[in-house]
């Protein structure tokens, strides 16, 4: 059966709609939220109640941990002192947007969403705020797949929609025993594992403006990153109307995220 | 025998970097004058011209700045190379200088300077056919920056977002830029040129607290949001206890004898 992924909406209301009419147009009504329903975008509340509004099952994102926790919850720093004060701004003004019964919609979601062996999360099964980039060391990367006891595993914190397919893993452990003086070596061969990662709705970082998820067949196993258009004048409209900073709009329509990526594919995270 | 030349042209057309090259080519004692077109009522040097002048001193120490005194003595010196830079929005239609702007003239005639050449970029074969944007009606924008300091990764996304529009339509861009670590960054940046160009200057200030080298932002274009801009600037740069933090590091593994100076 196919059911749709869904992340990073960051409050972005005319994506998540053209997302979720696309997804409706194929007939699909299994749909899964990887977590960041707001911060930075315009509309907080109407994307929450949205989201609830159409049951959609969630995963907790950074942003929806931080709005509820305060800014320091995730303990890391942005990548720069610009992305920070912006950040902060952000994170102020929808922390005064968001309704009570919103606030409390978010805190109630988990960090993780499992259904046999495909796992749903927000950053990495170790934290909401841990990247899995797509150039991620292959074994680390496995460790997380395979640590989690997932086959497949959704993610999103990057907003860089990817499949990455981990073959041929062998794990070899070689353990000294000091009170005989043995090494014992012990090798276990995996199955393929594979993460997948739905890029983001409301704020893309892949080289275009479009919002991306991804379509998976969980019998066949196949997954397509689907690209979809949205009226963006009318986000960028809405973040002017709000009062947030106008540069959020330009690097909206530009196609670049509100917050400039972090070179060092190690730093945690940047909202 | 010396020479007095007026480089004149339009801004980004490559007036300081010609004149750079003259300067590095010439065998005697070189002199450098950065005139306006306008009356400054401000006593200090406009951040292009500050900016335009600490990059060549930079890029050659021995020349002279004639912006507050008359050439006299370096006229007495065999082979002497002034250079005059005036930025204009308009090609000036005779070659005299007695077709200048008056107020151009009464900088020259009071500085006692009257060249003996005027070339002007976009008319003389003789210098480089570079791009040549007629520059009417322009908003030009600029701040001193003295003192001082970025983040550097705030000051990437800030001239990112600043040459790519986000802050109106920018035509040209000219800055002097301080990093913690003590370089001072020459940024320069025009809408007809693919790319930025990036020079970090020969001088090197010591990690020790805000440079003293000049610093300065200048920008041309249309529909200039300076309020954006500003408040932007506002959160790139360092108050002094993140300035402290970036260069206790640096001071760190400095020699003993430069630590101490």
């Amino acid at each position: 059966m196919k059911h749709a992924v869904i992340s990073c909406l960051h409050a972005n209301l005319a994506a998540v709609k053209a997302v979720l009419n696309d997804i409706d147009q194929q007939g699909i009504d299994d749909i899964t939220c990887l977590g960041d329903l707001v911060g930075y975008g315009p509309q907080p509340n109407e994307v929450v109640d949205l989201v609830r509004e159409r049951a959609i099952a969630s995963c907790q994102g950074c942003w929806d941990e931080d709005i509820i926790e305060g800014l320091n919850a995730c303990e890391c720093s942005y990548p720069s002192q610009l992305a920070e004060k912006r950040g902060h701004l952000a994170h102020e003004w929808t922390a005064e947007q968001l309704t009570d019964i919103n606030k409390d919609f978010l805190a109630s979601l988990p960090t993780s969403i499992r259904r046999d062996r495909i796992l749903f999360v927000h950053g990495s099964p170790n934290s909401q705020h841990e990247y899995l980039l797509p150039d991620m060391n292959a074994f680390a990367a496995l460790e997380r797949v395979e640590k989690a006891g997932a086959d497949t595993l959704f993610c999103g914190h990057t907003h860089q929609p990817y499949v990455r397919e981990l073959k041929n893993g062998s794990i070899r452990v070689r353990l000294q025993n000091t009170s005989n003086n043995k090494a014992e070596e012990k090798e276990i061969n995996l199955p393929m594992r594979k993460i997948v990662n739905a890029g983001s709705v409301g704020e893309p970082r892949h080289g275009s403006i479009n919002a991306t998820y991804v379509i998976h067949d969980d019998v066949s196993g196949e997954v397509e990153i689907k690209e979809v258009a949205y009226d963006i004048r009318q986000t960028c409209q809405a973040i002017i109307d709000a009062g947030l900073p106008p540069i959020f709009a330009w690097r909206l329509s530009h196609g670049f995220e509100f917050a400039e990526q972090a070179e060092d594919a190690s730093h945690v995270c940047e909202r | 025998m010396g020479r007095k030349w007026l480089i004149s042209g339009s801004p980004g057309c490559g007036k300081t970097t010609w004149i750079l090259n003259k300067i590095k080519s010439n065998q005697g004692a070189c002199g450098y004058l950065r005139l306006i077109e306008q009356a400054n009522n401000n006593k200090e040097k406009l951040p292009e011209s500050l900016i335009d002048y600490t990059f060549l001193k930079d890029q050659a120490p021995h020349l002279q700045d004639l912006s507050d005194c008359s050439d006299t003595s370096m006229s007495q010196q065999k082979d002497f190379l002034i250079l005059i830079e005036l930025s204009q929005s308009q090609s000036p239609e005779s070659l005299e200088p007695a077709e200048l702007n008056p107020y151009v003239k009464s900088q020259l005639e009071s500085l006692r300077l009257q060249p003996d050449r005027h070339l002007h970029f976009g008319r003389d074969s003789e210098l480089p056919n570079n791009d040549t944007l007629v520059f009417k009606k322009l908003e030009s924008w600029s701040l001193n920056l003295a003192k001082r300091v970025w983040d550097p990764q705030s000051l990437n996304t800030f001239w990112f977002e600043l040459v790519n529009g986000a802050y109106g339509d920018v035509y040209r861009a000219k800055a002097l830029m301080n990093l913690p670590d003590g370089q001072s960054i020459f940024f320069n940046w025009i809408v007809s040129q693919k790319g930025s160009q990036f020079l970090p200057l020969k001088t090197v200030s010591p990690p020790n607290g805000r440079p003293e080298s000049p610093s300065a932002l200048v920008i041309q274009g249309k529909g200039l949001d300076c309020i954006g801009i500003e408040s932007t600037i506002n959160h790139c740069l360092l108050n002094d206890a993140l300035l402290e933090m970036h260069q206790t590091p640096l001071r760190n593994q400095q020699p003993e004898a430069l630590r101490t100076n």
